[in-house]
C-alpha cells in the first residue's frame, strides 16, 4: 500500500474517532443545565463567526478556587443556588460555581477547567467559551444578559455548549 | 547578479570563445538550473498552488458560513468524503502537476478544515494554537512523504507562525512569558516550543539550514528579549548573545556560493554596523525595565558564545573568498565581532565608545578584505560589496557627526554636493578596480 494511502487513512481515522467521541459526548445521558453568561462576537479564522463567552464561573468566588499561579487543570463544583432566568419554556435554574479542586469530588457535578493567565487575570476555561453560529443570527448581538447557555457534561467532564438560549 | 545568471553568461561565453561547445554549454546549464530547489515548478505550478490554496480558503469560508441547514452527521460525512476524494486524487494524479499540486494543496489544509468544522458543529474552543498544532502533526506526514517540496514547505511556514505566535503570545499552551509559564511545567512548555522548533527546521525541504536556522535565530533572541524564563536585561549579556546568534547562522547557513548565504552575511554586517551606534551610548541609558539577567538566560548567553567562537575557528568562513589569508582574515573578523561585546561589561562611556570604534574598524576592515580578495580573484560581486560597506561606514559616520552642524540651506548643498562628489569617485575608483581585474 502506497504510505501516502496509509498517512490518509490514519488523518481519516483520527477525524473519524474524534467525531465520534465528540457526538456520544455530547448525547451523553448527564442532566443539561444553563450559565449565565455575558457575550461578544468576534470572527475565528478557520471556523467562521462565533459568539465569544464570558461566564461568572470563570471567575470563581469561592475561597477554594485561589490557586495563585498554579496554572494547570482544576475541577469546578458546579450547583444550582436559586438563581433563575426566564426563558421560552420558563424558569430555569442557573448554576454557580461553589467549590474548586485539583480532583474532581464524588457526588456533585464537578466540571474540569483549566486556570490560565488572560489580559484581564487568572481565568478559568471550560472549553465551552465559543458559540458558532450563521451570520444572520440575530444571537450574534446578543448583550450581557440576554441569553443564557445551555450545557451539559460530556466525557471526562468537560462540558459541552449545546445552545445560547434568548431570555425573555 | 544570481549565481545561476552568472552561470549563463559564463557559459555562454566559453561557448563563444570555444572552449566548449554550445551544446555542452546547454548540457551544463540544463543540469544546474535543473537540480535547484524549485527546479520543477513552472508558472503554471506556481498558480496551481495558489489554486489550490484559494479553493481550501474558500471551502473554509462555505462551510463556516452555510452550513445551518443540513445535519452534523451529514456534514461530518460530507467532509471524510471530499478529504478522502481529494487525498486519493492527488495520490492517483501523482505524476500530472498541473493537477497533482493543487490537490495536494487541498489535501494539505483539510486537516484544518475538518478542525474547524468540528469546532462549529460542537462549539468547541479552548487553547488558541492547539487547532493549529494538531494541523501541523496530522499532515507532517504529508510532507515528509511527499516528493514535491509544497507540504514541507507549507508545514515548515506553519510550524514557525505557531513558534512565534504562541511563545510570545499569552493564554496558550506555548505561551513562554512570565506570567503564562510562571508556575505551570515551564520546562514542558520549553519542551513543546523546541520541539516545533525542531519540526520546523526538520520538516523544511532540501535539508537547507539556512533560512530555518534564521527564524530559529530570531526566535531565540526574541526569547532572550522577551519577559521569559531566559530573560536578559544587561545590554552587555544582549549583545554578546546577539553578536554570538548573528555569527552562528553565519557559519551554520549554507555554503557560501549560495545566494541564501547573502542573509546571515547581510544579518552580520548589519549587526556590526547597528554596534557603530553605541558612539552615542550613555551607560545604564537602558534601563531594561528594572528587571535583571535570569542565571538561564545569562547560562545561555555564555553557551552562545563558546558555540560562536568554536564555529568561527573551525567552521568554514563565509565573510571572505575562500583563500589562505581570506581564512586567517575571516575568522579573525568574525571572532573579534563577537569579542568587542566584553568592552560593555561594567562600562563607562570610553569601553562605549572604544566598542563603537572597533566596530567601525572591523566594518573597514571587512571592506578592504572584500575589495583586495574580489581584486586578487576577480571577483566583481566582492568588490562591490567592500566598496559598498566602506561607504556606508563612511557615510554614516559624516552624517553622525556633522548631522548636527546642518542647520543652513547653504549647509545642505554642501553636504549634497559632497555626496555627490563622493559617489562620483566611488563609482570610478570601484569601475577602475573592476576593470584592472577583468584585464
Amino acid at each position: 500500500m502506497n504510505k501516502l494511502r496509509i498517512v490518509l487513512a490514519a488523518q481519516l481515522l483520527v477525524f473519524l474517532v474524534w467525531g465520534g467521541w465528540l457526538l456520544s459526548s455530547r448525547d451523553a445521558d448527564s442532566p443539561e443545565f444553563y450559565l449565565a453568561t455575558e457575550p461578544v462576537d468576534p470572527r475565528d479564522l478557520i471556523s467562521g463567526t462565533y459568539v465569544a463567552l464570558n461566564y461568572a464561573i470563570s471567575r470563581p468566588e469561592p475561597h477554594g478556587c485561589r490557586f495563585g499561579r498554579q496554572y494547570g487543570k482544576i475541577f469546578v463544583k458546579l450547583e444550582d443556588k436559586g438563581k433563575t432566568a426566564d426563558i421560552a419554556g420558563g424558569p430555569v435554574p442557573l448554576y454557580e460555581a461553589t467549590d474548586c479542586a485539583r480532583a474532581p469530588g464524588h457526588g456533585a457535578l464537578w466540571a474540569e477547567a483549566a486556570l490560565q493567565y488572560s489580559g484581564r487575570g487568572d481565568t478559568l476555561t471550560y472549553g465551552i467559551e465559543k458559540f458558532f453560529l450563521n451570520e444572520n443570527d440575530p444571537r450574534k448581538d446578543a448583550r450581557s444578559g440576554e441569553v443564557v447557555a445551555r450545557v451539559k457534561l460530556g466525557h471526562g467532564r468537560k462540558l459541552m455548549l449545546l445552545d445560547l438560549v434568548r431570555k425573555l | 547578479m544570481s549565481y545561476y545568471k552568472r552561470l549563463r553568461n559564463d557559459l555562454a561565453a566559453a561557448a563563444a570563445e570555444g572552449l566548449i561547445s554550445p551544446e555542452q554549454a546547454d548540457r551544463v546549464w540544463q543540469r544546474a538550473y535543473g537540480g535547484r530547489l524549485f527546479a520543477n515548478f513552472r508558472a503554471a505550478h506556481w498558480i496551481g498552488a495558489a489554486a489550490g490554496f484559494f479553493v481550501a480558503l474558500g471551502l473554509i469560508l462555505v462551510v463556516a458560513s452555510n452550513w445551518d441547514k443540513i445535519g452534523d452527521i451529514s456534514k461530518m460525512g460530507a467532509f471524510l468524503l471530499l478529504f478522502a476524494g481529494a487525498a486519493e486524487a492527488a495520490v492517483r494524479l501523482d505524476d500530472k502537476p498541473g493537477a497533482a499540486i493543487p490537490l495536494e494543496t487541498l489535501w494539505f489544509f483539510m486537516p484544518v478544515l475538518g478542525i474547524g468544522l468540528y469546532a462549529q458543529i460542537f462549539n468547541l474552543s479552548g487553547d488558541p494554537v492547539k487547532p493549529y498544532l494538531a494541523w501541523a502533526v496530522l499532515s507532517a506526514p504529508l510532507a515528509l512523504l511527499s516528493r514535491r517540496p509544497l507540504a514541507g514547505y507549507l508545514c515548515s511556514i506553519l510550524l514557525f507562525a505557531v513558534l512565534f505566535w504562541g511563545t510570545l503570545g499569552r493564554g496558550n499552551m506555548l505561551a513562554l512569558n512570565s506570567l503564562n509559564a510562571g508556575g505551570y511545567l515551564p520546562f514542558l512548555r520549553w519542551g513543546l516550543a523546541l520541539l516545533v522548533l525542531g519540526a520546523a527546521v526538520l520538516l523544511y525541504p532540501g535539508r537547507r539550514l539556512g533560512l530555518p536556522l534564521g527564524a530559529a535565530v530570531v526566535w531565540l533572541f526574541l526569547m532572550l528579549v522577551s519577559d521569559t524564563a531566559i530573560k536578559l536585561r544587561s545590554e552587555s549579556l544582549l549583545l554578546l548573545a546577539g553578536m554570538s546568534l548573528s555569527a552562528l547562522w553565519l557559519t551554520w547557513s549554507d555554503t557560501p556560493d549560495d545566494d541564501k548565504a547573502a542573509l546571515p552575511l547581510k544579518t552580520w554586517i548589519g549587526a556590526v554596523y547597528l554596534t557603530t551606534f553605541f558612539w552615542h551610548h550613555k551607560p545604564g541609558s537602558y534601563s531594561g525595565y528594572g528587571a535583571s539577567d535570569t542565571v538561564y538566560g545569562a547560562a545561555l548567553a555564555w553557551l552562545l558564545l563558546a558555540g560562536a567562537l568554536l564555529s568561527a575557528l573551525f567552521r568554514p568562513q563565509r565573510l571572505l573568498p575562500r583563500g589562505e589569508a581570506e581564512d586567517v582574515a575571516a575568522k579573525a573578523l568574525l571572532a573579534a565581532s563577537v569579542l568587542c561585546a566584553f568592552l560593555l561589561f561594567g562600562a563607562g562611556e570610553l569601553s562605549s565608545k572604544i566598542l563603537a570604534v572597533t566596530a567601525n574598524l572591523l566594518l573597514a576592515a571587512f571592506g578592504a578584505a572584500n575589495i583586495l580578495s574580489g581584486a586578487k580573484n576577480a571577483s566583481e560581486r566582492h568588490i562591490n560589496l567592500g566598496v559598498a560597506v566602506i561607504a556606508l561606514t563612511a557615510l554614516t559616520r559624516f552624517i553622525d557627526i556633522f548631522g548636527g552642524l546642518l542647520v543652513s540651506g547653504l549647509g545642505f548643498i554642501f553636504t549634497g554636493l559632497a555626496f555627490a562628489a563622493l559617489a562620483y569617485f566611488v563609482n570610478k575608483g570601484r569601475k577602475a578596480l573592476i576593470e584592472s581585474v577583468k584585464k
